[in-house]
């Protein structure tokens, strides 16, 4: 099932992660942190992944929370000592720069689950096929034959259990050897076939000349409209970032932070590029609930009408 | 047609210039007038198409839609053109609902209309095949004759095939190539070839025919006016109208009576001294393979006796291999038993006998299954020259097994079984992709094992093959046996899912299940009807 974000043209997709990804490791501003935070988990709820999200979460909180736990027990760069732990001064540089790079760490989190709902793997390979048309049918093929050989392992072990060869019982050494043993049944077969392969290959006319790509998708006005604005979207905050705004410096003396006007322009220019696909997907959802309520109108019974007239009551 | 290694494969792979074999010719082969030779790259590989034998082994892509674009993308089409070929060639197909899917999720027969579409998509004008549909279920494998000879009818694509089961192929044939190591033997009309058939030089070929055209040549009731080559059933339809002729003519009445009185038993059947002791038995077996999937078998009982072969036929996905699986202890069923009676072991074959081999030649694979079965080293060797010789292995013992032809194959891996001394074999689709000679002498071969005392389960699609050898048929569907009895009460209820002959027949000899039957009956009905 895909619809809204997901349904649009792989390149869309991948323009918005790399963005966000890019962000989270160059802006460490913290409203900026968790401005993208806060839109990545109304996009996940958006496109239903709530779920796996809650799941995933306490492993999250688990590695995202040692590391701002860590960073100051063993950082004591930083000016304002807060106070001794075991002779060890912990510094409020550190504590806070902890504190971001938790952020940072969740932002990165969610977005790979974000990401592997949204760009699935054929998705990503038909955009890198578009730049390396033969390596990207090469990955193609490779990627096939890791759950074809795993079947055929499992089918390997089951009969080969029969002449005693079976890596769950005997000595290590027999094990392995009985384990080599699969794997060369495993890679005669296969071998064998991947002539065949190789000839049906050759049968359709492969390598007589450059290869074309078919592709599922089309880019329709809306991709290129959304990829229009995440560009320019985009492209403000990291202007206005190289130019020195909205920097955020800790080590190795806090400094305080500025919000000026530079920020403002580039804080409503990346809550523009961060919001656009959340918006997309509850524009859809919007959509199919208002139509729920107004389709078929000749079957949903209009609640007083004219069915009174059968009523004898009236 | 032709044998196994008779050169048909060669022969295609010549007309089809990327493959053809390295080697040294001789003499020209000519594609419209020009050399082969001398086509052009995009030519030769666009206009000239061909499809493998092995279904899962052509396949490139992982997904459907990857996989039928492929060769298009190889020849450098604009993508609206493919968009536009695919669109249609996923219509005639009936692929549309699969687009998407990954290939590894297709039936064997669905991965085969998948290959001879993608291979149409380059709109070839000579299509080959080579036993397309020899490891394909018969629905599968009729379902893709049909498609073709839409294609032929349809769109006058000429197509050249090579084929064991012509049962369907050869009615729709123009012309038949009979071909026998390496040599053309004939080259004519299927039904002038069925003539010929009778004539004794062409004997060999008769195991090939149509059942329809086999009946024709095995009943010596042929009368002089049926000499004319037109009028030889090839179908099951003519067939049934040239016998009905043929027995109104020769009793002078509608074919009433009680001809099946006369015709006692099946007399092609194994011997069977059945045992009413089970050897193998399962209670109400349930097996799924995962905790939220399918219960692939429900509540399933069978028993298997002493000396008996039961055939197993069902559907493709009934779980027929599943049951082997469950039959042989290879999986644990979640409920119910399966016991088998005490001292005894129970061998299995797989479909695809490359699993069994690891080493590199025939004979240390025999060697080191003797090991496995601690056998002493004089007694093993004993063992496998008499299992070599039983099974026709001697000149193969010291090649490769993956060079093997595939009956070869299977036979190996079966004396690798047999060296474990089972009492019970169970095998799984024993007869796919064997030639009719080597289905017979497969067959003699269990023969042999069954007069031994052995009791073997067959899992199979083959319906002639079972009426013909089992002694007991079962029918599973729906996880469960539904039907079970003797060849004769088994087919003869069916109205669909029986032998050929049978089909032909039924009005006549409802019993009557092979050629055989037909014939013992057909004399004693002849004789009386003559009296009349």
């Amino acid at each position: 099932m895909s619809s809204g974000f997901r349904a649009m043209h792989p390149a869309v997709g991948l323009l918005y992660y790399a963005g966000l990804l890019l962000f989270a490791a160059l802006i460490t501003h913290p409203l900026f942190l968790i401005t993208e935070l806060a839109g990545l988990i109304l996009l996940l709820l958006l496109q239903g992944q709530g779920r796996q999200l809650l799941r995933g979460l306490p492993f999250y909180l688990l590695m995202a929370g040692s590391v701002a736990v860590l960073n100051p027990l063993f950082s004591h760069r930083g000016a304002h000592i807060l106070f001794y732990l075991w002779d060890q001064p912990i510094t409020l540089e550190a504590v806070l720069y902890g504190l971001i790079m938790m952020l940072v760490l969740l932002t990165i989190f969610l977005l790979f689950i974000s990401y592997n709902y949204t760009v699935t793997t054929d998705k990503f390979m038909y955009a890198f096929a578009a730049a390396a048309p033969k390596t990207a049918l090469l990955t193609l093929m490779a990627i096939r034959f890791v759950p074809l050989f795993q079947r055929r392992l499992r089918e390997i072990t089951l009969i080969q259990r029969f002449r005693g060869i079976d890596v769950g019982e005997g000595s290590l050494r027999k094990r392995m050897r009985d384990g080599m043993t699969l794997l060369k049944v495993l890679l005669t077969w296969s071998l064998e076939e991947a002539l065949q392969t190789g000839d049906s290959m050759k049968a359709r006319g492969y390598g007589i000349r450059r290869r074309s790509t078919y592709s599922i998708y089309k880019m329709d006005w809306l991709d290129k409209a959304v990829l229009l604005l995440l560009g320019l979207s985009g492209l403000i905050p990291l202007i206005l970032w190289l130019q020195g705004y909205g920097a955020f410096e800790i080590y190795p003396r806090m400094k305080p932070l500025v919000f000026g006007s530079g920020e403002a322009v580039m804080y409503i220019s990346f809550c523009l590029f961060v919001l656009i696909p959340p918006g997309l997907e509850g524009k859809e959802i919007w959509l199919w609930r208002s139509s729920r309520r107004k389709a078929y109108p000749s079957v949903t019974p209009e609640p007083n009408g004219t069915r009174s007239m059968s009523s004898p009551l009236r | 047609m032709g044998p196994s290694g008779g050169g048909k494969t060669t022969l295609l792979r010549q007309l089809k210039r990327e493959l053809t074999p390295v080697g040294t010719g001789s003499g020209v082969i000519r594609y419209a007038g020009l050399p082969l030779a001398e086509l052009p790259e995009e030519r030769a590989a666009g206009e000239i198409g061909m499809v493998f034998q092995n279904p899962e082994a052509q396949i490139v892509m992982d997904t459907v839609w990857h996989e039928l674009a492929f060769g298009m993308e190889n020849l450098g089409l604009a993508p609206q053109v493919m968009r536009s070929r695919l669109a249609e060639m996923a219509g005639l197909f009936g692929l549309e609902p699969l687009l998407y899917k990954p290939v590894h999720e297709l039936s064997g027969g669905q991965k085969q209309l998948l290959n001879l579409a993608s291979v149409l998509l380059l709109q070839p004008k000579l299509l080959l095949l080579d036993e397309p549909t020899s490891q394909l279920d018969p629905v599968a494998a009729r379902e893709f004759i049909q498609t073709l000879h839409r294609l032929n009818e349809e769109m006058s694509v000429t197509i050249i095939i090579s084929e064991h089961r012509l049962e369907e192929v050869l009615p729709l044939a123009d012309r038949v190539l009979l071909m026998e190591s390496g040599m053309l033997k004939a080259a004519c009309p299927p039904r002038e070839l069925v003539s010929k058939a009778s004539e004794g030089t062409f004997a060999a070929v008769q195991s090939y025919l149509p059942t329809a055209a086999r009946l024709y040549l095995a009943l010596p009731a042929r009368g002089k006016s049926d000499t004319l080559t037109e009028s030889i059933p090839l179908t099951v339809r003519e067939g049934k109208r040239w016998l009905h002729n043929l027995a109104s003519s020769a009793a002078g009445e509608p074919p009433g009576g009680n001809p099946a009185a006369a015709f006692g038993n099946n007399t092609a059947a194994l011997p069977h001294k059945v045992d009413s002791t089970p050897l193998l038995s399962a209670r109400e077996v349930t097996f799924r393979y995962e905790k939220e999937g399918r219960e692939v078998l429900r509540k399933l009982s069978l028993s298997l006796h002493r000396g008996e072969l039961l055939a197993i036929l069902g559907g493709n996905g009934a779980g027929k291999s599943t049951l082997l699986h469950v039959l042989s202890g290879l999986a644990k069923p979640q409920r119910g038993k399966v016991e088998l009676a005490r001292g005894i072991t129970a061998g299995f074959l797989a479909q695809n006998p490359l699993l069994y081999f690891s080493y590199d030649t025939a004979l240390e694979e025999l060697q080191h299954m003797a090991a496995f079965a601690r056998l002493a080293p004089e007694e093993a060797a004993s063992e496998i020259s008499r299992l070599a010789e039983a099974f026709e292995l001697q000149q193969v013992l010291q090649s490769h097994p993956h060079d093997l032809s595939g009956g070869q194959q299977q036979k190996l891996a079966l004396a690798m079984v047999m060296l474990l001394k089972p009492a019970v074999l169970l095998l799984d689709e024993p007869t796919k992709g064997l030639d009719p000679d080597a289905k017979v002498r497969f067959a003699g071969l269990l023969r042999q094992l069954l007069e031994q005392g052995m009791s073997i389960a067959v899992v199979t699609h083959d319906v002639e093959f079972a009426a013909r050898y089992a002694s007991r048929c079962a029918l599973l569907f729906d996880g469960s046996i539904t039907a079970e009895g003797t060849p004769a009460d088994f087919f003869s209820s069916n109205y669909f899912y029986t032998t050929a002959v049978n089909r032909m027949v039924r009005d006549i000899l409802p019993q009557a299940l092979t050629i055989e039957d037909v014939m013992t009956a057909w004399q004693g009905y002849a004789f009386r009807s003559s009296l009349l």
